[in-house]
């Protein structure tokens, strides 16, 4: 199996404050992995870190085998970002967002395929010529999640993607997932919702304060992490601040 | 409604704080207090200068021409006279057209000449706003200061999100709108402040109290009506950047292009021939009225026939004035009929020109509020106009003055030999004492009740502004909605 | 879909974005049309002034006999063509003269004579291409690009942009740069236009346009260094409207107060002054006083200089000539002390964009303070060679013929 992210030892800091410290974890290709924490634990700054936004203070943070702030172009085309509550433009109706962003990433467009991946993440086909201005938040998800489809890139990051939406589309954002690991793609989430990520991750690490403060497998055969036990220990580091 | 009054007043209190407390705020605050006192202390000292400069040289004008010694009459009359205009005291606030104009005038017989030496021909030319006078100041720069401090005013509440609990309240938006209003329209007129100290010196060094005080009125009139506007936008639209679009969009047009499209269309809605072609369109005129040099000039037969008439003789030689002088004064009175005649023809069109551009106020306020200011300071087209008529007006006393030294004293037989002997030369000298027929010239500005009268349309034009603004705010304020 | 084209299409519906480039479209065409009209005006003006004057001057003919009296009575109309580009920046045009009449008299009592247009038209100023350039295209520029990136940050796309975009930086340059070449098409196109309906020479047309390119590369610069502070939209606009303030009328004033406070002029009413008193005293002094200065400086009239008359034309001449004299020092230190200020100013300039680019399109269009120098300088050319005509005649007392009248000199306009 290639690694296709890695964080060795990562440290981060923003503003002279330590956000992340000593924190350790590769993801395989394929694999589906969840950063879980409460609010500043430090999940969006690791992706983030990835991304090349940000760059470590020691230790490092490898996309495809190379450090990303070394090469931040690279990183950043071999990584499809998903931001948190991802605002596309108001303006624009959905096809003509992804037409847009594509055309940043020099990817390809045809109508056909824009619709093939906006069939995959479900979104009503009447909506799909409409301003987004109209959209509700699941809806605005979902071109987002179609945009990081197009991008065809080999690894997903995704921030807090479910955070906002009502319980169906959760379900069905999580069967998304699970279909894009199973077509090779690497996927590495960040979010707070303990049931949704031992529904979705084969791995989940947990975050508290900047460190890594527990990591659980999903065990071979079964299809979901014990939520009780990731809630637990996230109820402890909860209970200890 | 004491209650209110208070609320109010706290909401713009709060406001006047956060100014002082954001470095943007208060940065901005400093730099225009900066360039308005630099301005200001730039402006009112060469006010000074220049007033003191021209006395002195009015003074000196005049004392050259008493102190000529003995000599023929008509000498005078070509040797001439210079006026100065003495800028008025309130051009330390607003210069307005004398930087354009041309501050001294030559005299003589014969003809009107235009006002030479004006600032604007001498000076370094660096692309048109490099003539920064306090007036300009405060009609450019301090609206574009209340955008950058303003624009936000109801909107920050807006996207802090503080809206919905204010109204939430019971506080409604008509309240939260008059104490926005309050709270830029305290900080507008303290900025004013400046222009009121000037007004202070300007009226001790003898300026109208009243145009004194007029100015600083219209010039509030004029920042309040930019306050209603600021709140207006900042009330109807929902995003900061925007507004500050919207905002410095209207500034733009109301103070760069509004202005210059008004003086594009005056032009040419109302077509003014300059003076040269005046002039030489006046030559076949003045023609018929004959050369005041040539008494033989058919031209004046019938002057020579009347004045024989009238004293009963034959010969001119028997008149009891001097033939010459008679025909010089009917001479200059017939070519300053003409070149008057002309003149005001010129004057009105100018001044019918600047009512057509004074029209684009209903555009921008900034054109109107240029105008009234001027017409307060006595440095508009109207004064420029009474400055040319009342130099007219020396000049004609003084050449017609001489002249009847010339008919009068001077015998025609001494006149007509004095080009054959020495002695017939000397007689002709007429004594210094005849010099004195110049007035002394000092040019004062229309009294302070004419230009307040002047400047009335601008300051309605103006309150008509801050009406309709205030009224659409208000309006909009009344369905404020979070 | 290369990025371009998707850059292209996003411009095509920002609509914020069109208005301002709408806003630059018209301000230009409206400036390249008002400037046509305005030059071709002062044409039909002069056209009208050469004809009128023309016909003047026959009307004079054969009415005085003798070459004083007709020197003293004709006067001749000189002026200053616009050049080819001169719509594009009316410059000086509005209050230094570009039309004169002068006569065989003292030139230092004719040639201060302004014949300027409404003294309020002077003051706001006219509204030429050099103005849109220089001062208008700033602020859309700063109102196109102030929030590029800042917009993007407070809506939170700022990483999903970046991330997606295949090399870094690469959408805020391609977006910038795509506003900025709109601005600069619809800037230029309307110069074209306006240069082939006036039949502007191309190498002038192809400087303006370099002028006015640089010029918006300049304020790109100063909206990307701003942009790059990361604050927010209002405190980007706030900051580069201050620059915008203080480059297009702060420093030029600065520069304007030192420049004048440098290089002191003589005042005007001396140079008058002086040159009238002159002219006066010479009546009351002995004839020599006056022949003595002038033969100095035409010896070739040695032979005639005797005065015996109370009057002599050829003696008023002289010392019409000597007064012009006795004035030159100061005139001499009054058009070299506006050539030095315009020179230093021009130096200055640099400090001020939007200065350098409006005295640049002068510069090229032929209406700047240089210019209108060198205008007066023709008119005392032109007052020198009908001088030289009237002297002969003078001196030598010849008789007035229509053969001579027809060699006297006619002012002859040179083409810019």
């Amino acid at each position: 199996m290639t690694t296709m992210l890695f964080a060795k030892a990562l440290s981060v800091e923003r503003s002279g404050q330590r956000v992340l410290n000593n924190v350790s974890f590769k993801v395989d290709q394929g694999e589906v992995q969840a950063l879980l924490g409460g609010n500043g634990a430090g999940k969006s700054t690791t992706l983030l870190t990835f991304l090349g936004f940000l760059t470590p203070a020691s230790g490092s943070a490898q996309v495809q085998g190379k450090e990303s702030r070394d090469d931040v172009g690279a990183a950043r085309r071999a990584i499809a970002y998903l931001p948190e509550a991802a605002t596309l433009y108001d303006h624009l109706n959905a096809y003509e967002n992804l037409r847009y962003f594509l055309s940043l990433a020099k990817a390809d467009a045809h109508r056909r395929t824009l619709d093939a991946a906006l069939e995959r993440v479900a979104l009503q086909a009447e909506a799909r010529e409409m301003r987004m201005h109209t959209y509700s938040k699941g809806m605005r998800q979902k071109v987002a999640i179609a945009l990081a489809i197009l991008r065809e890139s080999p690894i997903l990051l995704l921030d807090e993607p479910t955070s906002g939406l009502d319980p169906a589309a959760i379900d069905d954002f999580n069967r998304l997932v699970r279909e894009l690991a199973e077509d090779g793609r690497t996927i590495l989430l960040v979010t707070h919702d303990v049931y949704g990520a031992c529904h979705v991750a084969d791995r989940i690490h947990l975050l508290h304060k900047g460190e890594l403060a527990g990591t659980f497998d999903r065990p071979s055969g079964i299809d979901r992490i014990d939520t009780e036990a990731v809630h637990a220990a996230f109820a402890t580091h909860a209970a200890v601040s | 409604m004491n209650g209110l009054m208070s609320r109010l007043f706290t909401i713009a209190r709060a406001e006047w704080q956060l100014w002082l407390r954001q470095r943007l705020a208060l940065g901005a605050l400093l730099v225009f207090a900066l360039l308005l006192v630099a301005t200001s202390l730039v402006t009112a000292l060469k006010a000074s200068q220049e007033h003191h400069e021209r006395t002195h040289q009015q003074a000196a004008a005049e004392a050259s021409f008493l102190s000529q010694p003995d000599r023929h009459p008509h000498r005078m009359v070509h040797y001439g006279h210079y006026v100065f205009r003495i800028p008025a005291p309130l051009s330390m606030i607003d210069p307005g057209v004398d930087s354009v104009t041309g501050q001294s005038m030559f005299l003589e017989g014969h003809q009107q000449n235009t006002a030479m030496f004006a600032d604007a021909r001498a000076s370094a030319e660096l692309g048109g706003f490099e003539n920064l006078t306090t007036a300009l100041v405060y009609q450019l720069f301090l609206p574009l200061l209340l955008i950058a401090i303003g624009h936000g005013l109801i909107i920050r509440e807006r996207e802090d999100n503080t809206l919905a609990p204010l109204l939430a309240q019971g506080m409604t938006g008509i309240q939260l709108f008059a104490a926005k209003w309050m709270a830029l329209a305290g900080l507008s007129l303290a900025l004013l402040l400046p222009l009121a100290i000037m007004g202070a010196i300007a009226a001790s060094q003898g300026a109208a109290v009243l145009a004194s005080a007029a100015i600083i009125g219209l010039y509030a009139l004029y920042v309040l009506v930019w306050c209603s506007l600021i709140l207006l936008v900042s009330t109807c639209v929902r995003s900061r950047s925007i507004a500050l679009g919207i905002l410095t969009l209207c500034w733009l047009a109301a103070a760069l292009i509004v202005p210059r499209i008004a003086v594009e269309s005056a032009s040419s809605a109302v077509p003014a021939p300059s003076k040269l072609e005046t002039d030489i369109n006046m030559q076949a005129e003045l023609r018929t009225v004959g050369d005041g040099h040539n008494a033989d000039s058919p031209n004046f037969q019938q002057l020579r026939a009347n004045l024989l008439a009238q004293y009963d003789v034959t010969r001119v030689e028997d008149l009891p004035v001097n033939f010459r002088g008679m025909v010089a004064q009917s001479a200059e009175a017939g070519l300053t009929e003409v070149m008057n005649r002309h003149a005001e023809e010129r004057m009105a069109l100018e001044a019918a020109q600047a009512r057509f551009a004074a029209s684009f106020g209903w555009l921008s306020p900034v054109l109107t509020v240029s105008a009234g200011s001027r017409a307060l300071a006595a440095t508009d087209l109207a004064t420029h106009h009474r400055f040319l008529r009342e130099a007219e007006a020396v000049r004609f006393d003084f050449v017609q003055g001489l002249n009847r030294v010339h008919a009068e004293q001077l015998a025609y037989r001494d006149d007509i030999n004095r080009n054959r002997d020495r002695q017939a030369s000397r007689r002709t000298r007429m004594s210094a004492d005849n010099w004195k027929v110049l007035d002394e010239f000092s040019f004062e500005p229309a009294a302070a009740g004419e230009r307040i009268a002047n400047a009335s349309t601008p300051a309605a034009m103006l309150l008509a502004w801050l009406l309709m603004l205030t009224a659409i705010g208000i309006l909009a304020a009344r369905r404020m909605q979070p | 879909m290369t990025a371009t084209t998707g850059e292209l299409e996003f411009l095509a519906k920002d609509r914020a974005a069109l208005l301002w480039l709408g806003i630059a479209l018209l301000v230009a065409s409206l400036s390249v049309f008002l400037g046509l009209r305005e030059v071709g005006a002062q044409r039909t003006v002069l056209g009208a002034l050469v004809e009128n004057d023309r016909a003047e001057r026959e009307v004079l003919t054969g009415l005085h006999q003798d070459w004083g009296s007709v020197a003293y009575y004709t006067f001749h109309l000189t002026y200053d063509l616009p050049s080819d580009f001169a719509f594009a920046a009316l410059g000086t045009r509005d209050t230094a003269p570009w039309k004169h009449r002068v006569r065989a008299l003292a030139l230092e009592g004719q040639i201060y004579e302004t014949d300027a247009d409404n003294p309020d038209f002077a003051l706001i100023g006219r509204f030429d291409f050099a103005f849109a350039a220089s001062m208008l295209v700033p602020l859309l520029l700063i109102l196109l690009l102030h929030d590029l990136r800042s917009r993007e940050r407070t809506a939170g796309r700022y990483e999903l942009l970046s991330a997606t975009s295949a090399s870094a930086g690469s959408p805020w340059f391609a977006r910038a740069a795509l506003r900025v070449g709109a601005l600069l098409l619809c800037l230029i196109v309307p110069l074209l236009i306006g240069g082939l309906l006036a039949a502007t020479s191309a190498s002038k047309l192809a400087l303006a346009s370099l002028v006015v390119t640089l010029h918006i590369g300049f304020w790109w610069g100063v909206c990307a260094a701003i942009d790059r502070l990361c604050w927010s939209s209002p405190v980007n606009l706030t900051a580069l409207i201050g620059i915008w303030l203080a480059l297009a009328s702060i420093v030029p004033a600065t520069i304007k107060g030192s420049v004048e406070a440098a290089v002191p002029l003589p005042d005007g009413g001396t140079i008058m002054l002086t040159q009238r008193e002159a002219v006066n005293d010479a009546w009351d002094l002995p004839k020599s006083a006056t022949m003595e200065p002038f033969i100095e400086r035409h010896p070739e009239w040695a032979e005639y200089a005797e005065i015996s008359e109370s009057f002599e034309w050829k003696w008023y001449y002289a010392f019409q000539q000597v007064g012009d004299q006795v004035a030159e020092p100061l005139s001499n230190a009054y058009r070299e002390g506006r050539i030095k200020r315009d020179r230093l100013a021009g130096r200055l300039a640099w400090l001020s964009p939007p200065a350098l680019v409006e005295r640049t399109l002068q510069g090229i269009a032929g209406t700047s303070m240089t210019d209108s120098i060198a205008y007066e300088q023709r008119v005392r050319d032109f007052h020198s060679t009908l001088r030289h005509y009237y002297y002969p005649r003078l001196f030598r007392d010849e008789a007035v013929s229509d053969a001579s009248l027809r060699e006297r000199p006619e002012f002859s306009a040179m083409n810019k």
